[in-house]
């Protein structure tokens, strides 16, 4: 039997990078998904390609607490029911704090905050009623430090670890597990934006900084190997946990 | 197929508990274990249950010359050392006032100096081979302090700082080391100290108290699941992480 066999998995940001790697190895290990994302057309496609017996689109920005709330509906509908939310949406704004405008802090609180909020909100009553609810939500290293051009990004995930922990306390007795996982950075399109801030803000290139931090980007594949280790049986045990994969990056004092 | 599938791993205190859970389940994942525990007899008996060409050594890993004859042992008897789980160790109960030097040294010795002599010697031999993985065994006490354990959640505090540090100098060498942090799990060493954290803490039920922070008590399986997932290539992004399963007691304050 498939590791996830059985396993109806709403994963917001669902239609590309880590969304997408995270919904189609849901899906190799024997789950069924409902790809949520603002973009619905980029979401059809995707879950047209990964299978449309397995893989189905809702359009959600997740900063609207009815979209939310229709994404959670159209989940049961199309699997039969809910019992794994991936809360993965976010953006980031890679400039120094001082040059954010207020639009842009607004923004990115709205959907790396606010929408992992409403996800557990709007999700809990079904992912109670499965028995077997579990939530992974999308955090990053910049949760744990500081990462100079992403001091908002960086609030941003230090709120998710947070609201992480006490979603596990409170959904404890629900029966449902709540965990973050915490990449540092990871080859993609949020990284190639990021790539020339950084070139410019840093005393050295982006690519040596990564290399000398965390030996190589990470992939979107091993954080989804990480996602689909906290949704699984395996991680019954681990809830309010943040788990890392960084290459060593938030080991070393240097 | 499993996911250890062709691995070599040494287990310590592999004969009862936690090791021999993650023994096991490293066996069922296919890897070839060397059994290796302070009682040479109880882990030949776990080595011929596991099958597999599973085998034994007796190790006090507080011995310099037997850590390093168990690494090189693995070698010599399989061919290989692929993973190295520092899992043994120690825990009596203890006011801090009534803890001389003697009983101090007696917990700390297995439990750090064990794992840096594992982590040292198992380095050893992975960096000169391309790579491994290592596991060492920690406890959700190194991120807090626990009445009774100042021995204990020292060196755990000991063991998370040890297996940074040694991923960081070992990552160019294609080593990855990390930990796991379980809270209280049901094993013989929590069994025979309930009595005492009882009678010491003036707790009527400790099992209510544990309940009350963790929901349940974790189970030596679950631990071994977490410890397959950190050797296995799907964590090949992770290095240097503590990897906490608790049930949520340490992600709430109260």
């Amino acid at each position: 039997m498939e590791e996830l066999e059985g396993r109806r998995a709403l994963v917001t940001g669902g239609a590309q990078g880590l969304g997408r790697a995270t919904a189609e190895l849901l899906v190799a290990r024997g789950a069924r998904v409902m790809l949520a994302d603002v973009d619905a057309d980029a979401a059809e496609a995707a879950a047209s390609e990964i299978g449309g017996e397995v893989a189905h689109a809702v359009r959600c920005d997740v900063t609207s607490a009815e979209e939310v709330a229709g994404a959670v509906e159209a989940a049961k509908e199309a699997l039969g029911g809910l019992d794994t939310l991936v809360s993965n949406a976010g953006v980031e704004v890679a400039k120094p704090l001082v040059e954010h405008t207020e639009e842009e802090y607004d923004r990115l609180m709205a959907i790396n905050v606010k929408g992992v909020w409403l996800g557990t909100k709007l999700a809990t009553p079904a992912l109670a009623e499965s028995g077997r609810g579990a939530i992974v939500n999308m955090a990053s290293v910049a949760g744990i430090g500081g990462a100079p051009l992403l001091g908002v990004y960086c609030a941003s995930k230090a709120a998710v670890i947070q609201l992480t922990r006490v979603a596990a306390v409170e959904l404890r007795d629900s029966g449902i597990r709540v965990n973050a996982v915490c990449p540092s950075f990871v080859g993609g399109d949020m990284v190639a934006r990021m790539v020339e801030a950084f070139d410019d803000a840093l005393p050295m290139s982006f690519d040596e900084a990564v290399a000398a931090k965390q030996a190589r980007l990470g992939t979107a594949e091993e954080v989804a190997e990480m996602v689909a280790f906290l949704v699984s049986d395996d991680a019954a045990f681990v809830t309010g946990a943040h788990y890392v994969l960084d290459g060593g990056l938030t080991a070393s004092g240097l | 197929m499993g996911v250890l599938d062709d691995k070599v791993a040494v287990v310590t205190g592999a004969a009862r508990g936690i090791g021999r859970a993650v023994a096991e389940a490293y066996a069922g994942e296919g890897a070839t274990v060397v059994v290796s525990d302070l009682d040479g007899e109880s882990a030949a008996r776990v080595a011929d249950a596991l099958g597999g060409g599973a085998s034994s050594t007796a190790c006090d890993v507080t011995d310099e010359e037997a850590v390093a004859s168990l690494m090189d042992g693995a070698i010599e008897r399989h061919g290989r050392l692929d993973v190295m789980v520092a899992n043994a160790g120690v825990g009596r109960p203890r006011p801090l006032l009534e803890m001389d030097l003697e009983e101090w040294r007696s917990v700390t010795s297995v439990n750090l100096d064990g794992v840096f002599l594992c982590t040292r010697h198992a380095g050893r031999v992975m960096s000169a081979a391309g790579g491994g993985v290592i596991v060492n065994m920690c406890s959700i006490t190194a991120f807090s302090g626990f009445p009774m354990l100042a021995h204990y959640a020292a060196a755990k505090a000991g063991v998370r700082s040890l297996t940074q540090t040694a991923a960081v100098e070992l990552r160019d060498a294609g080593v990855r080391v990390n930990c796991v942090c379980p809270g209280f799990v049901g094993t013989d060493m929590v069994e025979s100290s309930k009595p005492q954290f009882e009678e010491m803490l003036g707790l009527e039920d400790f099992d209510a108290a544990i309940e009350a922070k963790q929901g349940r008590y974790g189970t030596a399986e679950e631990v071994a699941r977490l410890a397959v997932f950190l050797a296995s290539e799907r964590s090949a992004f992770s290095t240097g992480g503590a990897f906490t399963l608790d049930g949520g007691a340490t992600a709430s304050l109260l």
